[in-house]
């Protein structure tokens, strides 16, 4: 049987959890996490988001191709909720609620829409003042790399958890426990062999940053997708209640259930295949 | 659940979610020693271990915005002038202990996340309880690898790890620089 080792360490805002056969494997897949955090933080005044931030409505920037592509996956998940999920919206109320920093030269934000934002290649531009935030899909993002990196290392087996975005492979499937937010209990068990899944909660007092708009009815939202990316943007588009979530969950091959507030657990179906 | 045809997941029984005791969950990933020999490969550190005095908390509370856990500052210094620092905070639910390495010149190499415990309750913040899980840390064989459960759901912060190591460069600014 493989070895299995499990390191943890502060990146991400969270905790980053990997699992591999081998300390040098987990050593690549935690550089390869810390590049994502490094590009894509809004508390770094010099990531590739930041510098959008701040100049991105004055000219071009150009960032790295993984910048590109997280955002060229969050527009696609704009367009395909209607809004529901926006990571333009999502960056203006977290810097009015103070939970974002204001970098030198940041300007205020007055777009609060995704269009506003424009992708061609790895040059981005705002159209108006704008702040990103890329906190519900960039975890998701590091972890599938984090995992590209673990099988390049050629670890038999992999499992990456960034704050309760997990995506794993192996010769054997992962159990996942899915918890109550507050009270941490168990409340639904998850398997994943080549796949991904992501929570996201509803805390009272407004706590999940990247949740600008939320369906009460409802504590948490977990997505099961082939990508973690996905899994994780998913996250936010059903927790929001979007009558288009059944569609988003069918375009990702996704499957998802709720926690309402009422302590029911209830699958939310993929929009089914026109024939 | 099963007229909705989904069974990818499993959900389970309200009535054992409802009465299942609160319960302890740590993970250990490293011990001290594996730790080290981690962030300092091939290098031998010596313990520099100090009591931190009532003028000293003051001093690194004042400079980084919080005060240590404990009085005891548990740091090695390395060869190459770099240190291994050890230290513990307190989240709302949990308990952590983490290892900082820095460089000779006082900026973080890497932080590394030795043993995380969760609990419910007031067990967290009854000081008899801390005390005994902090003396336990030294020496005690430690079960490593063992149960470690993927969680999905659980808002984890890692604010008081980056408060903790914000407070650990104020030390070494002030007591171990020279040292």
């Amino acid at each position: 049987m493989a070895d299995r080792l499990t390191r943890c360490r502060p990146v991400l805002g969270t905790f980053v959890e990997i699992t591999a056969d081998c300390e040098a494997a987990i050593e690549s897949a935690f550089r390869t996490i810390g590049r994502v955090h490094a590009l894509m933080s809004a508390h770094e005044p010099e990531s590739d988001l930041s510098r959008i931030n701040r100049f991105a409505h004055q000219r071009a920037v150009d960032v790295d191709p993984w910048t590109a592509s997280v955002l060229e996956r969050a527009l696609f998940w704009s367009k395909q909720s209607e809004g529901a999920f926006d990571p333009i919206r999502a960056g203006k109320s977290a810097l009015e609620r103070g939970l974002f920093p204001t970098h030198p030269g940041q300007p205020g934000p007055e777009a609060c829409h995704w269009s506003w934002l424009e992708i061609t290649g790895t040059s981005i531009r705002l159209l108006k003042p704008a702040c990103i935030d890329l906190g519900g899909i960039a975890k998701g993002f590091a972890v599938d790399r984090a995992i590209s990196t673990l099988k390049a290392s050629e670890s038999a087996l992999g499992l990456v958890n960034a704050g309760g975005d997990i995506a794993g492979f192996g010769p054997q499937p992962w159990p996942i426990q899915i918890v109550e937010p507050e009270s941490r209990r168990a409340i639904a068990n998850v398997v994943i062999c080549n796949g991904a899944v992501a929570t996201s909660a509803h805390l009272p007092g407004g706590r999940a940053d990247h949740l600008p708009d939320i369906d009460s009815r409802l504590v948490s939202a977990t997505v099961c997708a082939p990508s973690a990316i996905d899994a994780d943007a998913l996250t936010k588009i059903v927790l929001s209640g979007s009558p288009f979530a059944a569609r988003c969950l069918r375009l990702a091959d996704a499957q998802a259930f709720v926690l309402g507030a009422n302590g029911e657990i209830r699958a939310i179906q993929p929009e089914r295949q026109a024939a | 659940m099963g007229s909705t045809g989904a069974n990818w997941f499993t959900i389970l029984p309200a009535a054992v979610v409802a009465v299942a005791p609160a319960t302890v969950h740590a993970t250990v990933y490293m011990n001290v020693e594996q730790a080290q020999s981690a962030m300092f490969p091939n290098q031998k550190l010596a313990p520099r271990f100090h009591q931190l005095q009532p003028a000293e908390i003051a001093a690194i509370r004042k400079a980084s915005g919080t005060a240590p856990a404990s009085r005891d500052l548990r740091a090695w210094k390395a060869p190459d002038g770099g240190w291994f620092l050890l230290d513990g905070v307190i989240g709302k639910h949990e308990f952590i202990t983490y290892a900082v390495a820095l460089t000779p010149d006082g900026a973080v190499r890497r932080v590394e996340i030795l043993e995380y415990r969760e609990t419910y309750g007031g067990e967290v913040r009854n000081a008899a309880w801390r005390q005994q899980f902090v003396g336990k840390r030294f020496g005690s064989p430690l079960k490593l690898g063992a149960d470690i459960k993927n969680i999905s759901g659980a808002t984890l912060s890692s604010r008081h790890i980056t408060d903790g190591v914000r407070r650990l460069l104020a030390t070494w600014q002030l007591l171990l620089r020279n040292g």
